[in-house]
């Protein structure tokens, strides 16, 4: 038998109101022992909401008790939720009545695991019960709930149905002799495997849109034109990157923002390439569009986690820029391969959290650069702890990445003459990537990390 | 190729063979008082092809073996189609000869025509068949069980089950004949095929039976299902047998056998074929052919509702083919010999139980059979089958000590199938009876451990038959390495003759070798011999070229085919290997027997029911049940983990 569990499932620091969660076989028997309704231990029979007087032993209080008898509750549980005073003492008083009653303090996630082991929610909805938690801001809330309501377990589904369709024809091919009834002809296969093929390049853009939205902590390059913001940007996400910015000797040459995924100290990132700070030093300025480009330059600052603050070490500016903030920023004192003895200035040093030497174009210091972001990341707070809504797109993207990986690669082989079995073979790995997304072969140890990032009471 | 070892296994195969709990026989071993008090070690009930293996798997291992058969003239019989092997089974016979079994030395011997299927479709699904002579596969089926060493032939008719009470239950100490005899053994294996409450349909008439000719075996039936065995019914049928003297051969296509024919056994030494070959043909239904089966569809058994049991849905009766598939204007008939010295021609494709008017009328409206003579009818077989989800995974019955069963009482179809449990049950038979660790193959080193397990964890609702796409490790299961697999590991224990491990190991030696010469060999351009085998196109003719050393391995044709796919495979073996290693620890992780399922209440009520009536073993078996969804399994796997937990605590 499990163990009742308890824990306050509201958020932490004084709020008007407080939620004490109680789930198990003996809920039931510790709300009789510690509620009254109209003066007597109320019944419990169906599913309820009550007004009570709660007992923490000390004295009683209002209260009001919701009641959800499995299995019609989030965990298919006996569920209770004693909604109380939002006062963080009374709240711990309630909570240790109710360990006292013989409930025991729940483990981070435990609900959730309990709902995904009833077979309640599947893994996505899970992670979006997760991330709707750890969502800080509005949009990151939304995209969370999109992630719980099923937007993406819909989408793997039908993905998944097309891929299940397609290999059942393969098999048939392969375990039917060309004269049997079950045997299928090339030409259908192959139509059969641009379909899937298209539907996961569109699943693809679709959860890399949604990344966007709920937000990636964002590492944004700054600097004066030509401080080499652009090379490192290729340096880092990787020179054959499709989104590869446009570097160029002459000063001023990235208009655009560019951003590209960056993975610093195991967390997924966007890394953010601005247009240079200075209009007028463009020779070929064509201002209407040097305009938008400075604007869009300005929202990225504000919106940046991590300022990576890109300086020229063989030109030096004397001050440093207007409205970093230190604590956020790191200076990036690049091109060393060009002014070996240069340092920087003390003045320089004092707007920044760190400094880093580098080198965009030997690749010279870069390591450091990552570890100096991560640690920006750490000092930025939010961010870091609360990019789990990120590591699941991430997961989700590289399950999906690499299932299309597989079926372009295998219809590639099969093209050129590659046997049918093993293109049979690379369909059973796209299948297998697919279902680590939804929960269907996920490995132990992933639900066990997933499930510790919850918080207490969800 | 680092990844493998001396021995030419793979490492992770190594790793895995240590991590994975070793299998048990459900049943403390019966002793040496009980051995030494019955007439024979292992008693093999049925000589069909599971019996037959059962028995010479037992009497290999050293283990006192008999085998009782209603006729000994019928030992060996191939009750339906005259052929061996076929896409996924030809991959079965291939295995059972790697485990030192019979049945693909006898196809050897006695095939009139053998063919290598799927060729276009790569090497993990190619699969070798045979025609085969019935009379003289009969033959040698008999031979083989007679000359065996250890195994006596016994004729008579089983009636009953001779039972005691043991600790826990009633155990199986032997059996009862119809002339009064008993025959006692500590081991019993049941292999009685279709013959459990057997009836013969055609038309509107019933015979009991399980076929034509023999009667059926009700007494057995009832105390099988007297020591409280869930039986279920299910059906199958097979199609007329034609006079070749009647047939219009000009009018048929011709099909021709292999030029370069192939033998199923790794070992063989005799001159191969060893028989004359013979060609088969092809002949369509048509539209007029549709018609009379239409008009007459209400007086098939199964469509008139007098066959309850469930027929299999990939070898279809010719009524099913037209209902079904009606927009097809026309089905293949395949008109196959029965052997060189009889007219008996086996019409392929057209498994019927028509009444017997209705069939000839139709017969009579196909190409080339206008005026063909029926030497007899089709008929349906409807009998009793075991759940085979009552089986341990060495096929020993898990309420009944003593008991164990192999082929179509277990829900499976085909001669192929058939062997490899006989040879799974017999090993283990005499494994449990000689109190020595069992014998157990794993889903990823065989189709036949494939089989098994299927078996054991979801009841069958039509008749078994083995296909690639059930062997989820497929490209490590192939035709072309079954003896590279399994017969080292057989011969360990004594099931495959020491020579042929030594065989084994040195064509595995050669091969990597070769792989070695061409890996270390470059061309012009820098690239290697192995990366040009690589490519889909490249053959091993095309390397080989200027490569003295390899020419001086004087590889022959199988080593030569097994160096291009273990190159061309690699990658793709690789990652399935990794899939092995990565499913290991759930595949072993032992559920215990004593797990209380009504007690877990996260569980799915369906989920729930099955684990406790299936009790799987495994957490990797309970994966595989039907119904069981992966939440399931991980409450089971924490529930699991608690408990050894709470256990190493206190």
């Amino acid at each position: 038998m499990k163990a009742t569990i308890a824990a306050i499932a509201s958020a932490p620091g004084g709020a008007r109101r407080g939620v004490i969660r109680i789930s198990g076989a003996r809920a039931a028997d510790i709300v009789r022992a510690c509620c009254r309704v109209d003066g007597a231990p109320p019944t419990l029979a169906e599913r309820l909401f009550f007004e009570a007087r709660f007992d923490d032993g000390h004295g009683e209080q209002p209260a009001l008790l919701l009641w959800m008898p499995g299995p019609r509750s989030f965990t298919r549980e006996d569920v209770a939720e004693l909604h109380l005073s939002g006062s963080p003492p009374l709240l711990a008083c309630a909570l240790a009545r109710t360990l006292e009653l013989g409930a025991e303090p729940a483990a981070p996630g435990e609900f959730t695991r309990r709902a995904f082991e009833s077979g309640r929610i599947d893994l996505t909805r899970a992670e979006g019960v997760l991330a709707l938690i750890e969502a800080s801001s509005e949009h990151e809330r939304r995209a969370a709930t999109a992630l719980l309501v099923g937007g993406l377990d819909g989408r793997i589904a039908a993905l998944r149905e097309g891929l299940d369709g397609l290999r059942a024809l393969c098999e048939a091919s392969l375990d039917f002799d060309e004269s049997d009834t079950g045997h299928v002809p090339t030409g259908e296969l192959a139509a059969g495997a641009r379909a899937v093929e298209e539907g996961l390049a569109e699943a693809l853009t679709w959860e890399d849109r949604r990344a966007q939205q709920s937000g990636l902590p964002r590492i944004v390059l700054a600097g004066l034109p030509n401080a080499g913001k652009s090379a490192l940007f290729n340096r880092l996400t990787g020179a054959e990157h499709a989104e590869q910015s446009i570097v160029s000797g002459l000063a001023g040459t990235t208009r655009d923002a560019r951003a590209a995924d960056w993975v610093v100290g195991g967390i997924a990132c966007r890394l953010v390439d601005t247009a240079g700070d200075d209009p007028r030093a463009d020779p070929r300025a064509d201002w209407g569009a040097d305009r938008a480009a400075q604007e869009r330059t300005g929202e990225e600052r504000s919106a940046a986690d991590v300022l990576l603050w890109v300086v020229d070490a063989s030109a030096p500016p004397a001050d440093a820029p207007a409205a970093a903030e230190p604590r956020r920023s790191v200076l990036v004192w690049n091109k060393i391969d060009l002014a070996r003895d240069a340092a920087p200035s003390a003045r320089l040093l004092a707007a920044a959290h760190e400094h880093v030497a580098v080198s965009a174009a030997t690749g010279t210091g870069l390591a450091d650069l990552g570890l100096a972001a991560a640690r920006a990341l750490g000092v930025a707070g939010g961010a870091a702890p609360s990019g789990l809504g990120r590591e699941l797109h991430a997961r989700h993207k590289a399950c999906l990445a690499e299932a299309h990986r597989q079926l372009g690669e295998a219809r590639a082989n099969l093209d050129a003459g590659a046997p049918l079995d093993l293109y049979a073979e690379s369909l059973r790995a796209a299948t297998a990537s697919l279902d680590r997304i939804t929960g269907r072969t996920t490995p132990d140890d992933l639900l066990d990390r997933i499930f510790s990032r919850f918080c207490i009471g969800k | 190729m680092e990844t493998r070892d001396a021995a030419g296994r793979s490492v992770s195969n190594e790793w895995l063979g240590r991590v994975m709990q070793e299998p048990v026989h459900p049943h403390p071993a019966p002793g040496s008082t009980a051995r030494a008090a019955a007439q024979t070690d292992v008693l093999v009930v049925g000589g069909g092809h599971a019996g037959i293996e059962a028995a010479l798997a037992a009497a290999r291992l050293g283990a006192r073996a008999t085998l009782v058969s209603f006729r000994i003239d019928r030992v060996g019989e191939m009750s339906c189609n005259p052929a061996i092997g076929g896409l996924g089974k030809g991959q079965i016979v291939r295995e059972v000869d790697a485990l030192g079994g019979a049945m693909g030395r006898v196809a050897d011997a006695t095939g009139i025509q053998f063919r290598m299927l799927n060729t276009g479709k790569g090497a993990a699904v190619r699969a070798p068949r045979c025609q085969s002579d019935r009379h003289l596969y009969r033959a040698a089926a008999l031979a083989a069980v007679e000359e065996a060493e250890g195994v006596e032939l016994v004729e008579g008719a089983v009636v009953g089950l001779v039972l005691e009470e043991r600790a826990g239950g009633p155990g199986v100490r032997g059996v009862r004949l119809a002339d009064g005899r008993e025959l006692t053994a500590p081991a019993v294996v049941l292999t009685t095929g279709t013959f459990l409450r057997a009836v013969m349909h055609t038309g509107e008439s019933q015979v009991a039976g399980g076929r034509v000719g023999e009667a059926s075996a009700d007494g057995l039936s009832d105390d099988v299902a007297r020591l409280g065995l869930r039986l279920a019914r299910l059906k199958t049928g097979t199609p007329p047998r034609l006079d070749a003297k009647s047939i219009d051969w000009e009018r048929l296509e011709e099909q021709g056998g292999d030029a370069d024919p192939r033998p199923f056994s790794f070992g063989n030494a005799a001159p191969f074929p060893g028989l004359p070959q013979v060609p088969c043909h092809v002949t369509y239904t048509s539209e007029r052919t549709h018609e009379i089966i239409r008009a007459n569809i209400h007086r098939a058994p199964m469509y008139a509702g007098r066959i309850h049991g469930v027929g299999p849905r990939y070898c279809p009766s010719v009524e099913d083919k037209v209902m079904r598939f009606a927009d097809k204007d026309r089905h293949q008939i395949f008109v196959e010999p029965e052997g060189l010295t009889t007219d008996a021609i086996y019409v392929n494709g057209v498994s019927t139980s028509l009444p017997a008017e209705v069939q000839e009328a139709f017969i009579h409206t196909v190409e080339g059979l206008e005026n063909a003579r029926f030497l007899r009818h089709g008929y349906a077989v409807e009998y009793d089958f075991v759940r085979p989800s009552q089986l341990a995974d060495t096929l020993a019955v898990r309420a009944v000590p003593g008991l164990f069963l192999a082929g179509q009482i277990n829900g499976t179809s085909g001669y192929e199938e058939a062997a490899g449990q006989g040879l799974i049950a017999g090993a283990n038979a005499a494994l449990w009876v000689q109190d020595r660790a069992p014998f157990v193959l794993k889903r990823h080193e065989a189709y036949v451990g494939v089989m098994v397990d299927d078996l054991i964890v979801s009841d069958p609702s039509e008749p078994y038959r083995m296909f690639s796409s059930r062997a989820e490790y497929r490209l490590l299961l192939r035709q072309d390495n079954a003896d590279r697999r399994l017969t080292r590991r057989a011969a360990a224990i004594g099931l495959a003759p020491r020579e042929a491990a030594d065989a084994a190991g040195r064509k595995e030696a050669r091969i990597r070798a070769a792989i070695d010469l061409l890996g270390a060999s470059f061309v012009a351009g820098g690239r290697s011999r192995i990366e040009i085998l690589r490519r889909p196109e490249a053959s091993f003719a095309d390397v080989a070229d200027g490569l003295p050393a390899l020419l001086e391995l004087a590889l022959d044709r199988e080593e030569k085919e097994a160096v291009e796919i273990d190159v061309k495979y690699e990658g793709y073996i690789e990652r399935q290997e990794e899939n092995v290693a990565r499913l290991a620890k759930q595949e072993a992780t032992e559920i215990p027997a004593d797990l209380d399922y009504a007690s877990l209440t996260g569980l799915a009520s369906e989920a729930r029911e099955k684990l406790a009536q299936l009790k799987p073993r495994t957490l990797g078996a309970a994966s595989r049940i039907d119904g069981v969804r992966p939440p399931d399994v991980s409450l089971l796997a924490i529930h699991i983990e608690r408990r050894r937990r709470e256990r190493a605590g206190t």
